[in-house]
C-alpha cells in the first residue's frame, strides 16, 4: 500500500529523526512510503487561533497534496486528528472541498494507530533497552483513541519496561499557541507533568506528539533534570 | 459582579505566586477527579445517560419560548408568581420590591450565581434588606468581605483551614478554632438563628420543571431546605435555560449532576418544590415568586454557542481542566471561572471584555470529556476564538505574526528557506548544548523552561541528501 | 414592553417562530410531556427483599443507621432502643400522622407539631423510598410537616418495607397517583446534612441532622 507520509512541521524543524524513524517503521510494515517534498504544515495553529481563512487555505494544500495514497500517517495525533476530524468543518461552507475533506478523513492515521491496526506491523526494527513511562497526548487521546497501540508496540520490545506514571493522561500544558500566549501556566502545567513522569524513575519519557515532548523535555531541563531522556515513539521503536 | 476578567493575564500571575492557593489548588483536584471517576462507575450505562441528557437538553433549548410559557402556566396554577429579569439590575429591583411588599427585613440565601451575575447582596443592603449568605462556603465569603467565589459548586476551594479559622475568630469574637467539624458547628450555629428569623428565603433553582411547575434543588448542607422551608418569602432566581420537561428528566440529570459535581450518587437533599404552602400546613412559604433571567441567555439562542446552555452547572469541566487547577477561579475575573466559565464570561459580557479567557484553554478537550450533557467546550472556545479575530479583537502583532506565518506555510518555497536559516540561528543560539535557556523570539516560553535545540537541519534537507544519493 | 415580552420574543425571533411552527411545537411538547420517557436507568433488581437490601446498603454507604423490625406497632420500642444507644434525649418532635403510635409506652415523649429550633430528635414516616440510591422521599402535608426532617440533630424515619421502589420515576410516578399532584415539598433525603466546603472535606452536621436512622419495617 502507498503511504504519505506527513512529516509535521516541528518534526521537519526540530528533529528529523523521527520522521526517518516513521519511515522505517512504515516501510518494516511493508508500505511504500512516499514524501510529498511540498508540504508544510497542516494548519491547525491558524483554526485553533480562530483564523478560518488561513486554515482553510492549509487544508486545501495538504488535501491536494495528499489525497492520492492510499493512506496518510503522521507522526502526531494532533496534526493527524487535525486533518481526520477537522478539516470537514473548516471547509464546510465549500462543497467540493468539503467532500475531498470527506473522502481523505478516514484514510489519516497516527503512526501507532496505523502500525497497530492498519498495517498489522509484527517485527520491529529497533531494540530499545530500558525503562519508558508513556504520555498520553490529549488530542490523539480523546479524538482519535491512541492508547492501547503505542504500548501494544512498546510491549514488542523484549528490553522495554514500562512504568505508567500517575496521570499519564493529563494534559502536559502545551496547547500549541497556548505555550507562548501563556507562558508561565503552561510551564506550571509541565512542572506537574514532569514531575508525575519522574516518580516512575523512567529512563525515558515517551509520546506521540513532538509539541508536548519538546515542552516536557524543556520543562525537565529548567528543573535541572538532564538524565532523563524524552523520545518520540517512533525514536524508541527503531532505536539501534 | 463587576468583571475582571479583561485583567486575566494578571490575575492568573497572581494566583501562580500564591503558595497558598497553589496548595490549596492541589488538595482539591485529587479529591474532585478520583470521587467522580468512582462515582460513574456505578452507573451501568454512563454514555447513554449523558447522551439522553444531552437530547433532552437540547429539546428544550429547541422551543425554549414555548417551554418557558408551559412553565409559567403550570408554576402559576399551584400559587407562584413568574416575573422576569432582562438583567441583573432588574432581578435586584424585583427583588427588593418583594422586600417592600412584605415587608422584608432579613433574607437568607442558598446558593445562586445568578445572585452573584447581579450582584444582588450589595442591591438588598442599599434597600435596607439584610442579606445573610447560608451555604457553608459562601457565608465564608461574605463575612471576609464579599469576596467573590472561585468555584460554582465549591466556593471557598482557593481557602484553606488556617484561612477559616482565622476569619472565623476575628468575625465570630469566639476562641479560634482549628478542626474543621468544630468550625461547621460554629458556622451552624451562627446560621441557625438567621434561619429562624428571616422572612424571605432566596434560592437558585437547578432545574425547573415544566411537567409539573416546580424547581428542583439539589443541597448537601441542608441550607437550600431551610431556605425554602422556614421563611414566610421564598424567591427563585434562575436562568430561563433551566427548564426541563418532566419528573422523568430530572431522575435522569440527577444520575449525573452529583456524580459529575461532587463524586456522590445522589446529593443529600433533592427537593422539589411546587406552589405555596397550604391553609393547614405547618411549614412552608406563603409566597413563592420565580424570577426568570434572561441576562445574555435570549441571544445565544439559535446562535452557534446554542449548546453551552445545556450547562448543568456541576462543575466537572473546572475540576478536571489543567488550567483551572493551576490558578484557581479568582483568575477568570467574572462569577464562571473555568472552561465553562471561558465561553460563558464573554458571551453575557461581551466578547471585548474577556479577550483572554477564549485562549486560556489548551483544548486539551479533558473538559469535553467528563461534562454530563457533552457540550462540546474545545469547539466553543474555538468558535469564540474565531468571532474575535473577525472582529479583530485580538492583538494586532499576534494577528500579524500567524499572517506572516501563514503566508510562508502556503507557500513550500519560502517555508523551506525560512526553514532553512530559522533552524541554524537556533542551533547557533545553542551554541552546541541541547537546550536554549532564553529565547527572545518566544520569551513566555523561556520564562519557564528551556527550548530544546533543534538538530541543526531540517528533515526536508536531509530527505532531499538522502534522495540524491545513489 | 414587558421584560417578559422582551425576553420571550428574542428568544421567538432566535428560534424563527410563526403561528404555524408555534402549533406543531405544541403539539410535539404535550407529547413529550404525556410520554414521560424515562433515560437509561442502572440495574436495581425488582424482588422485594433486593430493594430493601440495597436500600440498606446504599443508606449505610450515606453514614446513616437502619434497624429492622416486623411490624409498625414495634417502632417506638425500636426508637427508644436506639436513642438510649446513644444517649440521645427521649422528647421528640414528630409527624402528626404516626403520633397515635404507643410512645409513652415505650417512654418516649412526642409532640405532634410543626418542628423548632429546640427540637433534639425528629420522627417522620416516609411517602416511599429509593432502592437505587438508598434515599427517603418524604412528602409535605399538614400532618407530615416538612421541617421534622431537617431542624432536629437526630432524624429518625419508619420506612415500611412495602415503600421502598426501585428509582426516582417510581417515587414520582407513586405520588402523582396517590396524590394527584405533587405537594408542594418532595424531599428526597439521602443521609445526615454534610459539606466539604473547607478543603472538601467531608463533615456530617451542616445545617440539618447529624445522623439518620431508618426503622425498616419488613412485614409492612
Amino acid at each position: 500500500m502507498r503511504v504519505g507520509l506527513f512529516v509535521t512541521c516541528l518534526v521537519d524543524l526540530m528533529r528529523p529523526r523521527i520522521g526517518f524513524a516513521a519511515i522505517e517503521l512504515l516501510e518494516a510494515a511493508g508500505c511504500e512510503v512516499i514524501v510529498p517534498a511540498t508540504q508544510t504544515c497542516c494548519g491547525q495553529p491558524a483554526w485553533n487561533s480562530g483564523d478560518r481563512a488561513s486554515a482553510a487555505k492549509l487544508a486545501k494544500k495538504v488535501i491536494a497534496e495528499f489525497e492520492g495514497f492510499d493512506y496518510v500517517v503522521a507522526p502526531s495525533g494532533s496534526c493527524a486528528d487535525h486533518i481526520r476530524n477537522e478539516y470537514p468543518s473548516i471547509l464546510a461552507d465549500e462543497p467540493e472541498w468539503l467532500a475531498c475533506a470527506a473522502a481523505l478523513s478516514p484514510k489519516v492515521f497516527e503512526l501507532t494507530d496505523f502500525l497497530v491496526n492498519v498495517a498489522k506491523l509484527e517485527n520491529l526494527p529497533g531494540h530499545f533497552s530500558g525503562s519508558v513511562t508513556y504520555h498520553d497526548s490529549c488530542a490523539g487521546l480523546h479524538s482519535l483513541g491512541i492508547k492501547a497501540q503505542p504500548r501494544a508496540l512498546l510491549a514488542k520490545l523484549p528490553d522495554v519496561r514500562l512504568k505508567e506514571m500517575n496521570a499519564a493522561e493529563e494534559c502536559c500544558g502545551f496547547g500549541g499557541t497556548f505555550s507562548v500566549k501563556f507562558g508561565d501556566i503552561s510551564a506550571a502545567i509541565a512542572e506537574r507533568k514532569c514531575t508525575n513522569a519522574v516518580a516512575t524513575e523512567a529512563d525515558a519519557i515517551v509520546g506521540g506528539d513532538l509539541g508536548c515532548l519538546l515542552n516536557i523535555e524543556g520543562k525537565l531541563r529548567r528543573m535541572g533534570d538532564e538524565e532523563t531522556r524524552v523520545l518520540h515513539i517512533a525514536e524508541v521503536l527503531t532505536a539501534k | 459582579m463587576e468583571s475582571r476578567s479583561h485583567r486575566f493575564k494578571e490575575n492568573a500571575a497572581a494566583a501562580l505566586a500564591n503558595p497558598v492557593l497553589q496548595a490549596n489548588m492541589r488538595t482539591a483536584k485529587g479529591k474532585f477527579v478520583d470521587k467522580r471517576a468512582i462515582a460513574i462507575k456505578e452507573i451501568d450505562d454512563f454514555e447513554g445517560t449523558r447522551e439522553a441528557a444531552k437530547q433532552l437538553r437540547n429539546l428544550v433549548l429547541e422551543n425554549l419560548d414555548l417551554w418557558l410559557e408551559k412553565f409559567e402556566t403550570n408554576a402559576t396554577a399551584r400559587g407562584a408568581k413568574v416575573l422576569w429579569a432582562k438583567d441583573g439590575a432588574e432581578i435586584c429591583r424585583h427583588v427588593a420590591e418583594i422586600g417592600k411588599r412584605h415587608g422584608i427585613k432579613k433574607a437568607v440565601k442558598s446558593k445562586s450565581m445568578l445572585s452573584e451575575e447581579a450582584g444582588l447582596n450589595q442591591a438588598l443592603e442599599a434597600t435596607g434588606i439584610q442579606p445573610v449568605e447560608t451555604d457553608l462556603g459562601e457565608y465564608i465569603l461574605q463575612i471576609n468581605n464579599n469576596e467573590p467565589p472561585s468555584h460554582i459548586i465549591a466556593p471557598v476551594v482557593h481557602k484553606s483551614l488556617d484561612e477559616v479559622a482565622d476569619l472565623f475568630e476575628k468575625v465570630h469574637q469566639t476562641p479560634r478554632k482549628t478542626e474543621i467539624p468544630a468550625l461547621t458547628r460554629e458556622a451552624r450555629e451562627v446560621l441557625r438563628e438567621h434561619f429562624l428569623t428571616a422572612d424571605m428565603g432566596i434560592s437558585g433553582g437547578n432545574f425547573l420543571v415544566a411537567e409539573t411547575g416546580s424547581v428542583a434543588l439539589v443541597t448537601n448542607e441542608g441550607n437550600g431546605r431551610m431556605v425554602t422551608t422556614l421563611p414566610r418569602v421564598h424567591v427563585v432566581i434562575t436562568g430561563i435555560e433551566k427548564v426541563i420537561p418532566t419528573l422523568e428528566d430530572l431522575a435522569t440529570l440527577m444520575r449525573l449532576l452529583p456524580r459529575s459535581a461532587t463524586g456522590q450518587s445522589i446529593s443529600n437533599y433533592v427537593s422539589v418544590l411546587t406552589g405555596t404552602k397550604a391553609p393547614d400546613e405547618l411549614d412552608g412559604p406563603e409566597h413563592l415568586y420565580y424570577i426568570l433571567v434572561d441576562n445574555g441567555r435570549a441571544d445565544v439562542i439559535g446562535s452557534e454557542f446554542q449548546e453551552m446552555l445545556r450547562c448543568i452547572r456541576c462543575g466537572a469541566c473546572m475540576n478536571h481542566c489543567p488550567v483551572y487547577q493551576t490558578i484557581g477561579g479568582h483568575a477568570y475575573g467574572w462569577v464562571y471561572p473555568g472552561p465553562m466559565g471561558s465561553v460563558l464570561t464573554p458571551l453575557y459580557t461581551g466578547l471585548e471584555n474577556a479577550i483572554d479567557l477564549p485562549h486560556a484553554a489548551t483544548l486539551c478537550n479533558q473538559c469535553g470529556v467528563v461534562c454530563p450533557v457533552k457540550i462540546p467546550l474545545p469547539d466553543l472556545l474555538r468558535k469564540l476564538r474565531e468571532k474575535q479575530t473577525d472582529k479583530n479583537l485580538r492583538p494586532w502583532m499576534e494577528r500579524a505574526v500567524l499572517k506572516a506565518w501563514a503566508f510562508v506555510a502556503a507557500s513550500p518555497t519560502l517555508y523551506a528557506l525560512g526553514a532553512w536559516f530559522g533552524v541554524r540561528y537556533l542551533k547557533w543560539l545553542a551554541g552546541g548544548k541541547a537546550s536554549i535557556p532564553v529565547l527572545s523570539a518566544a520569551p513566555e516560553w523561556t520564562k519557564g523552561r528551556d527550548f530544546p535545540a533543534p538538530e541543526g537541519k531540517t528533515f526536508r534537507e536531509l530527505y532531499a541528501e538522502r534522495k540524491a544519493k545513489p | 414592553m414587558s421584560s417578559r415580552e422582551d425576553i420571550l420574543g428574542r428568544v421567538r425571533a432566535k428560534l424563527g417562530r410563526n403561528e404555524t411552527n408555534a402549533v406543531a411545537a405544541r403539539t410535539g411538547i404535550d407529547v413529550i410531556l404525556a410520554a414521560k420517557a424515562q433515560g437509561p436507568r442502572p440495574h436495581v433488581a425488582m424482588e422485594m427483599s433486593a430493594l430493601a437490601g440495597r436500600l440498606i446498603d446504599k443508606s449505610l454507604a450515606y453514614s446513616s443507621t437502619v434497624d429492622q423490625i416486623a411490624t409498625q406497632a414495634e417502632a417506638p420500642a425500636a426508637i427508644a432502643r436506639y436513642l438510649a444507644g446513644l444517649g440521645l434525649p427521649t422528647q421528640a418532635v414528630i409527624w402528626p400522622k404516626l403520633a397515635d403510635l404507643d410512645w409513652a409506652g415505650a417512654g418516649i415523649t412526642v409532640a405532634a407539631r410543626e418542628a423548632q429550633d429546640a427540637d433534639l430528635v425528629g420522627i417522620t414516616g416516609c411517602f416511599c423510598a429509593v432502592a437505587e440510591t438508598g434515599t427517603l422521599m418524604l412528602c409535605g402535608s399538614p400532618d407530615s410537616p416538612a421541617a421534622i426532617s431537617l431542624l432536629p440533630e437526630t432524624h429518625i424515619a419508619i420506612v415500611p418495607a412495602s415503600r421502598i421502589v426501585p428509582g426516582m420515576e417510581e417515587a414520582f410516578a407513586l405520588a402523582l397517583n396517590e396524590l394527584g399532584q405533587l405537594p408542594r415539598a418532595v424531599n428526597f433525603i439521602s443521609g445526615p446534612s454534610r459539606t466539604g466546603d473547607i478543603e472538601q472535606t467531608i463533615v456530617l452536621g451542616a445545617h440539618g441532622p447529624y445522623r439518620v436512622h431508618l426503622i425498616l419495617i419488613d412485614g409492612e
